[in-house]
């Protein structure tokens, strides 16, 4: 029988099925009248009052801004990093024991240390931020790197190209794919990281947002703001995937062949 | 002893050597003493403590028995935590995955709730649950769970139909077929989202307990932190890096097992 059915109809059955659990909830939460599980027509109600302020746009906004400097630093250092370690095997043997211990590290673990040494602002937070960032793409961009084909390599030293040539023009490009499938695992681990990074000390951002609101009991404002950091998570992983396929399409064109 | 001949020991230290990789353990070194020389040079303790002061309260902390009890109180949450969702996201990825109607029925549900970052649960957490273990074991649970169903479910949808068409000619019943051609071929998967989660939970949980324990080795970070014992604070990163790689390392040998053994599988049936 499911085979005949169509994509549409698939996909309408996974909505029914959303909007049935979506009733459920709120006909449970309604006969309970626990305030810890407030109607879903009530998260909804107040999301649609909160959302569009400017306060609490203020509030998003102060995110963002931390993950995008977090980001941008996190990813530019795992990239650096990651071509001088993929392109050189001694590099790669000499920072291997190190970087593989800092990447085992979970990131709260720095927060304290980042605590001490840039206090309790957004200097801290970014830090911590790029910190977490700096791993996934680490690892991707040595990945990328070492997947170019010999062949490749050895053209290029018998071109005589030199080694800053060949990383930018032979390992980047290659790496790219691979780079940017690190960047989509790394922002969703950054978005982590300002949520985490915002429980602590004073200031802004949807993590103190939550915290606050449910140290105030405004139970459905923190279900509001949870909800809201979920679909930012969605949305942002999809403008990666977006992204992905892009870089992947250009790489296809170039290469003749998907990546290996 | 004296059948070993000088040159085939000098080869065996030269094989430990290039197994052990002095040049990236010598860097690690480079790095702790020219921490030492500029935390002495500069006089930074008070924002930095020297690599001899971490070891030493290190040493210390082990000793006395303090990081070994906080770190057995993260541990065990941890371990329940994770055991929950391994359980929990294969028997849900079997399940859901074998069957298209129950994929598509569970799709939009999942996508919204994958998405939520766990920790931003700790809140909500703390009022259904207090402040104490349980709240941990169900963050740890929760975060855990994502990657683990998720790669259950791609590890069942790609399973070679014929092994299922087999089976069911051969009269194995659905369950049978779930747990003897199902979970086996999704195995390589399974593991993969089990050692992917595995960080994420370890994060998930010390965060519980920085944010609000009274316990665990997060919890003890920030007492240091507060007090300012940059030593000890230190010392507890040091531990927990390697209780880190300690789970990678074990996960990670884990994992080559199991897909070794299923790769020969797949190779025999070739």
């Amino acid at each position: 029988m499911a085979v005949t059915v169509s994509r549409f109809g698939r996909r309408l059955l996974g909505v029914v099925v959303f909007a049935a659990a979506l009733g459920i909830w709120e006909a449970w939460a309604r006969s309970e009248g626990s305030f810890l599980v407030p109607p879903a027509s009530a998260v909804a109600e107040r999301a649609g009052q909160v959302w569009p302020t400017t306060d609490f746009l203020i509030t998003v906004a102060a995110s963002l801004k931390r993950l995008a400097a977090g980001f941008v630093i996190g990813a530019g250092i795992g990239v650096a990093v990651g071509l001088m370690m993929g392109s050189s095997r001694r590099t790669r043997r000499t920072l291997e024991p190190l970087t593989e211990f800092s990447r085992a590290i979970p990131p709260i673990a720095i927060v304290p240390v980042a605590i001490v040494l840039l206090g309790l602002g957004d200097a801290m937070r970014i830090a911590v931020i790029a910190f977490a960032v700096c791993f996934p793409v680490l690892v991707n961009t040595i990945e990328g790197v070492r997947a170019v084909s010999p062949e490749a390599r050895d053209t290029a030293s018998m071109l005589h190209v030199s080694s800053v040539g060949r990383t930018f023009r032979i390992y980047f490009p290659a790496a790219l794919p691979c780079i940017v499938a690190g960047l989509r695992i790394a922002v969703a681990i950054g978005l982590l990281m300002v949520v985490i990074s915002e429980f602590v000390g004073e200031g802004d951002g949807l993590g103190r947002y939550i915290l606050f609101q449910q140290s105030q009991f405004n139970i459905p404002e923190m279900y509001g703001g949870i909800l809201f950091l979920g679909l930012l998570g969605y949305v942002l992983n999809r403008l990666f995937l977006l992204a992905e396929r892009r870089v992947l399409a250009w790489h296809y064109g170039a290469a003749g062949g998907p990546a290996p | 002893m004296r059948g070993i001949n000088q040159t085939g020991i000098v080869r065996r230290v030269q094989g430990v050597v290039k197994r052990v990789n002095l040049a990236g353990w010598l860097f690690v070194v480079l790095v702790a003493g020219l921490l030492e020389a500029a935390v002495r040079l500069f006089e930074l303790q008070d924002s930095l403590p020297a690599s001899s002061a971490t070891l030493r309260a290190l040493a210390h902390g082990i000793l006395s028995g303090t990081l070994p009890g906080e770190l057995r109180t993260t541990l065990e949450s941890y371990a329940e935590g994770f055991a929950l969702a391994i359980v929990g996201g294969v028997v849900l990825g079997v399940a859901i995955g074998s069957s298209r109607t129950l994929l598509d029925a569970s799709s939009v549900v999942i996508e919204f709730l994958r998405p939520i970052p766990a920790v931003a649960l700790i809140p909500l957490a703390i009022l259904f649950f207090g402040v104490g273990i349980p709240m941990r074991r169900f963050l740890i649970a929760y975060a855990a769970l994502w990657p683990i169903l998720i790669n259950t479910l791609y590890g069942v949808r790609g399973t070679d139909r014929v092994l299922h068409d087999v089976a069911e000619t051969s009269g194995v019943t659905r369950v049978g077929r779930a747990v003897r051609v199902t979970l086996p071929a999704a195995l390589p998967s399974i593991a993969t989202g089990i050692r992917v989660s595995a960080s994420i939970a370890l994060l998930v949980g010390v965060t519980a307990e920085f944010v609000i324990g009274t316990d665990g080795i997060g919890s003890y970070m920030q007492r240091q932190q507060l007090a300012y014992q940059l030593p000890e604070l230190y010392a507890a990163l040091v531990l927990i890096g390697l209780l880190g790689y300690a789970i990678n390392v074990v996960l990670r040998a884990t994992e080559q097992r199991v897909v070794f053994w299923v790769g020969e599988e797949r190779m025999a049936g070739r």
